[in-house]
């Protein structure tokens, strides 16, 4: 398995961004509750939830694609239900239980829809994976998985741009085949 | 050469070995890295097309919280040009005078402390322009025309005669868009400087370039600079130049004396790292009435920026996919105030095609011919303008297995005579003869004592399959299971690679890395030459074969050893050799060597009423060589055939003809496929090993996507009698 890097430093947890900002950027005090640890942050008002993951808890499954809530890349959950974390403002989140795909699985193993989606190559460059995986199994959970016109349907807030759909559809059915 | 006997290594469709990382989210993307006092950056761009900047005053963007530096043309260090690539000159170095070519153009870059503090501080730049009237249509008659711009014109035999001849004579203008990549990976650089040394993290689809590019422009060795890309979110050649934010992010961290993190956002995706250009094409086409080609002309025109460079033939293909002997193709470039172009997915060939293979299926159409015959009769057994044979080229059974597969029998030629209750039902079909394309690479290969083999290259994978197939490749070359291989790359320090571009990298690495396990077998051969208790003393590497972590005399496995008990017995912790790629000559060994091959089959439904067009079947038939991974060579295939997807019925970048800006760039407007406008697909891969390179292979990126356009457009002629010779196909098109 190719291995990362291991000279570089990961995402600086502390955050570049908890410092020098000046008095007239509100700050405000968060408690997040993502993959079930508690995590207290003072932030910039402005930080979303996506930024507030990845910049500021080192989490850096979820991805940013267009920050503009219409690729799914950022696709997280809150309290079991799919967001796009690039639209939602961290703050609002204190007492929400987040999962990212980081939560998925706990202790190395792969949750079902992650190994469904390797089995089926249901992905290429990987980037749009993280929010598919997530879109996914909250769509299996929400009970909307049922056909294959509601795959295709409820999964196209996904977008992926190496084209891979067909084998996330795969793997949608066979993670659900397997229960 | 020595006997592989581990084939099973390679085609069978190996799960991904990078999956695990990248389901779990650990595999990390350029934006993913930060380091300790990361700042943040974020550009400021021009909100006119032409001109000049005459004031900029950046005094509130200074004193904003958090702001770190704002550099502009003003403050900005002189800066050299990048070098020359084997793609063209380096776009213009940013920020070294006061000139506005294109709207969105980077005129600033602005670092803070945080990212919502580098914004912020970026709107407050305040600019004062002299503006001009900007170029913005490629028929605009004051804009230059750049004739033949890469020398790539055809011109054989006498087309004028060959009209003369033709019974029909078909074709028309046809017209393609500006379409933006749009990886969905925001393009991101995080640049560190230690003194001279600099590190930096690209979403680039060539780590190597970066690092020239880099030491050319500010002037450091290439030796004090590391480029790292082990993932990169998609690319379709957008990653393939070093593109100016890039030389900003890393002007910016040398000013301010940290790392400095520059991620692009959506709407700078359409102007910052190239797009495919539109064109307009003329393509005339003469048969006889039997369906023999008597004449082809085509003429390209495609729009390049002020003063950059793009590579984008349009034309040729019509020169090299079939058998007629009068054939003329020629290209132009209008200089126009546009972010520049520069390669997507299946460049020239993506537009190029969409006509030529419109145009045949009119011919088609008009002969009463069916349009797999009318291909095969005129099929090209050699290679058109140079006369000789292809070094592989099974096009015929891509035509013939890709007809058989989809039910192409079944189809009534007559237009519109398929239904399906209210929706029309139309098959298409397209032909695909894809470039060859191949330039050098290096690989170095290790074998460790504990019988583990690490294989490397500065390559990329950005989604292709790299990281697996060479694993793969390597542990047949070497005879090892896959799990006893690591293949790493993505890291500039690594052994030259050429970029992941032009379906070009699979035979460079591939063959770069065969010749880096063939001479590590050579030199463990040469470890025991005269080592009286090898069974292998004194054997050539063409005496040997190689399975199960052995090498044994061929015919006789008994008479070998392990690599681990030749490193063990000789006191070796490894072996390393080194080898290298060079791309065959294009008419070496008297063949010419072959690209990618392909016929796309395609079931269109169209609803009458409402103009609504849906793709309901793609079958693709594929040659593209030796296939080292069924399952990653099918996801290529898919993958480009959903481009091709967009292409003919959602991209269209919009530039608003007044001022030049991109009036839709985002998600939200630039409509790509999803996954409700994706049917399953089936591909078929046919042919054999390409016999211009040892490991056989062609590269499949780019030919899946090449040939949907013409192939849908062809099936909504056929369900509907309508020719459609403009992309996108869209519903006032179809009502
Ligand atoms: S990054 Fe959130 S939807 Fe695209
Ligand atoms: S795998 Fe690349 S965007 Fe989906």
């Amino acid at each position: 398995m190719p291995r990362n890097r291991g000279a570089m430093t990961q995402v600086d947890a502390a955050g570049a961004t908890s410092t020098g900002a000046a008095p007239e950027v509100p700050q405000v005090e968060v408690t997040l509750t993502v993959n079930d640890t508690e995590h207290h942050l003072r932030l910039d008002s402005r930080v979303t939830l996506l930024d507030a993951l990845r910049d500021h808890l080192g989490l850096t499954g979820a991805k940013k694609g267009c920050d503009q809530g219409a690729c799914g890349a950022c696709t997280v959950m809150a309290d079991g239900k799919r967001v796009v974390a690039c639209l939602a403002l961290a703050a609002q989140y204190e007492g929400r239980r987040i999962t990212t795909i980081e939560g998925l699985a706990p202790n190395g193993e792969l949750h079902p829809m992650q190994a469904a989606f390797a089995r089926h190559d249901a992905f290429q460059c990987g980037y749009c994976t993280p929010g598919q995986i997530m879109s996914a199994v909250s769509l299996v959970a929400e009970g909307r998985a049922g056909s294959e016109e509601d795959i295709r349907e409820f999964m196209s807030g996904n977008l992926c741009r190496c084209g891979a759909y067909p084998n996330i559809r795969a793997a949608i059915r066979d993670a659900l085949a397997e229960g | 050469m020595t006997t592989l006997e581990a084939a099973r290594a390679v085609g069978p469709g190996l799960d991904r070995v990078d999956a695990p990382m990248k389901v779990t989210g650990k595999a990390h993307y350029p934006n993913d890295f930060g380091y300790p006092g990361l700042v943040h950056a974020a550009l400021v761009h021009s909100t006119v097309a032409a001109g000049r900047i005459r004031g900029i005053d950046t005094s509130a963007a200074e004193t904003a919280p958090g702001v770190q530096a704002v550099i502009t043309h003003l403050t900005a260090p002189r800066l050299e040009p990048g070098p020359m690539t084997l793609l063209g000159a380096s776009p213009p170095t940013p920020f070294q005078d006061d000139r506005i070519l294109h709207h969105g153009q980077h005129i600033a870059i602005v670092v803070a402390s945080s990212p919502e503090q580098a914004r912020h501080a970026a709107s407050l730049v305040r600019v004062d322009y002299e503006r001009s009237e900007p170029l913005l249509d490629v028929h605009d008659p004051r804009a230059t025309v750049v004739e033949n711009p890469w020398g790539l014109d055809s011109d054989r035999g006498d087309v004028d005669a060959g009209f003369a001849a033709a019974d029909v004579v078909v074709g028309g203008t046809f017209t393609t868009p500006d379409n933006t990549n749009n990886p969905l990976g925001l393009m991101s650089t995080v640049a560190s400087w230690n003194g001279d040394s600099l590190t930096v993290h690209d979403s680039t689809q060539w780590p190597h370039n970066v690092r020239a590019t880099l030491a050319a422009v500010f002037k450091v060795p290439e030796s004090g600079i590391r480029v790292l890309a082990p993932y990169v979110g998609g690319g379709f050649g957008a990653g393939l130049r070093v593109w100016p934010h890039v030389i900003l992010t890393v002007l910016a961290a040398r000013q301010v004396g940290k790392p400095v993190k520059l991620v692009l956002t959506r709407p700078e995706m359409f102007t910052s790292v190239g797009h495919r250009p539109d064109s307009v094409q003329q393509i005339r086409i003469g048969a006889t009435r039997a369906g023999d080609l008597t004449a082809i002309t085509h003429e390209g025109l495609s729009s390049v920026a002020m003063e950059d460079d793009d590579y984008e033939p349009v034309s040729l293909c019509s020169a090299v996919s079939y058998a007629c002997p009068n054939v003329r193709t020629q290209d132009r470039q209008v200089r126009l105030n546009i972010p520049c172009p520069g390669s997507m997915r299946g460049p020239a060939e993506g537009q190029g095609n969409f006509a030529l293979e419109s145009a045949l299926d009119e011919l088609a159409h008009e002969l009463g011919m069916d349009p797999v015959e009318l291909r095969l009769r005129n099929y090209c057994e050699e290679h058109p303008l140079l006369g000789l044979p292809w070094s592989s080229k099974a096009l015929r059974d891509c035509y013939l297995q890709g007809a058989e597969r989809f039910g192409w029998s079944r189809r009534d030629p007559r237009p519109g005579s398929m239904r399906d209750g209210r929706w029309l039902v139309g098959y298409g079909m397209a032909g695909v003869s894809y470039p060859h394309y191949q330039v050098p690479c290096q690989a170095r290969a290790s074998l460790h004592r504990d019988g583990s083999a690490d294989v490397r290259s500065a390559a990329t994978d950005i989604g292709t399959g790299t990281y697996t197939i060479m694993t793969q490749l390597s542990a047949e070359q070497l005879g090892l299971d896959v799990s006893r291989v690591h293949f790493d790359l993505g890291d500039s320090d690594m052994p030259y690679a050429p970029q992941a571009g032009g379906s070009g990298l699979t035979s460079a690495l591939g063959n770069a890395v065969g010749a880096a396990c063939r001479n590590l077998i050579r030199e463990f051969l040469d470890v025991v030459k005269d080592d009286a208790d090898s069974p292998l003393r004194g054997a050539a590497p063409d005496e040997v074969s190689v399975s199960g972590g052995r090498i044994h005399r061929t015919g006789a496995p008994d008479q070998g050893e392990s690599y681990t008990d030749i490193l063990t017995r000789h006191g070796l912790e490894e072996l390393s050799a080194d080898g290298r790629s060079t791309p065959p000559q294009p008419d070496g060994g008297g063949m010419a060597t072959a690209g990618a091959f392909g016929a796309k089959f395609v079931e269109v439904r169209v609803d009458p009423d409402l103009g609504l067009l849906r793709v309901a079947r793609v079958v693709s038939a594929i040659d593209g060589g030796r296939i080292l991974n069924e399952k990653t060579a099918t996801s290529q295939i898919v993958g480009g055939t959903v481009g091709g997807i967009g292409q003919a019925m959602f991209e269209e970048t919009a530039t608003d003809p007044g001022t030049g800006r991109i009036a839709n760039a985002t998600f939200g407007d630039y409509l790509v496929a999803v996954n409700a406008d994706v049917p399953d697909m089936e591909v078929i891969f046919v042919g054999g090993p390409d016999r211009a390179t040892p490991i056989g292979t062609k590269g499949v990126g780019e030919v899946g996507l090449v040939g949907v356009a013409a192939a849908v457009a062809n099936a909504v002629h056929h369900a509907t009698g309508r020719r459609i010779r403009s992309l996108p196909i869209t519903i006032d098109q179809l009502l």
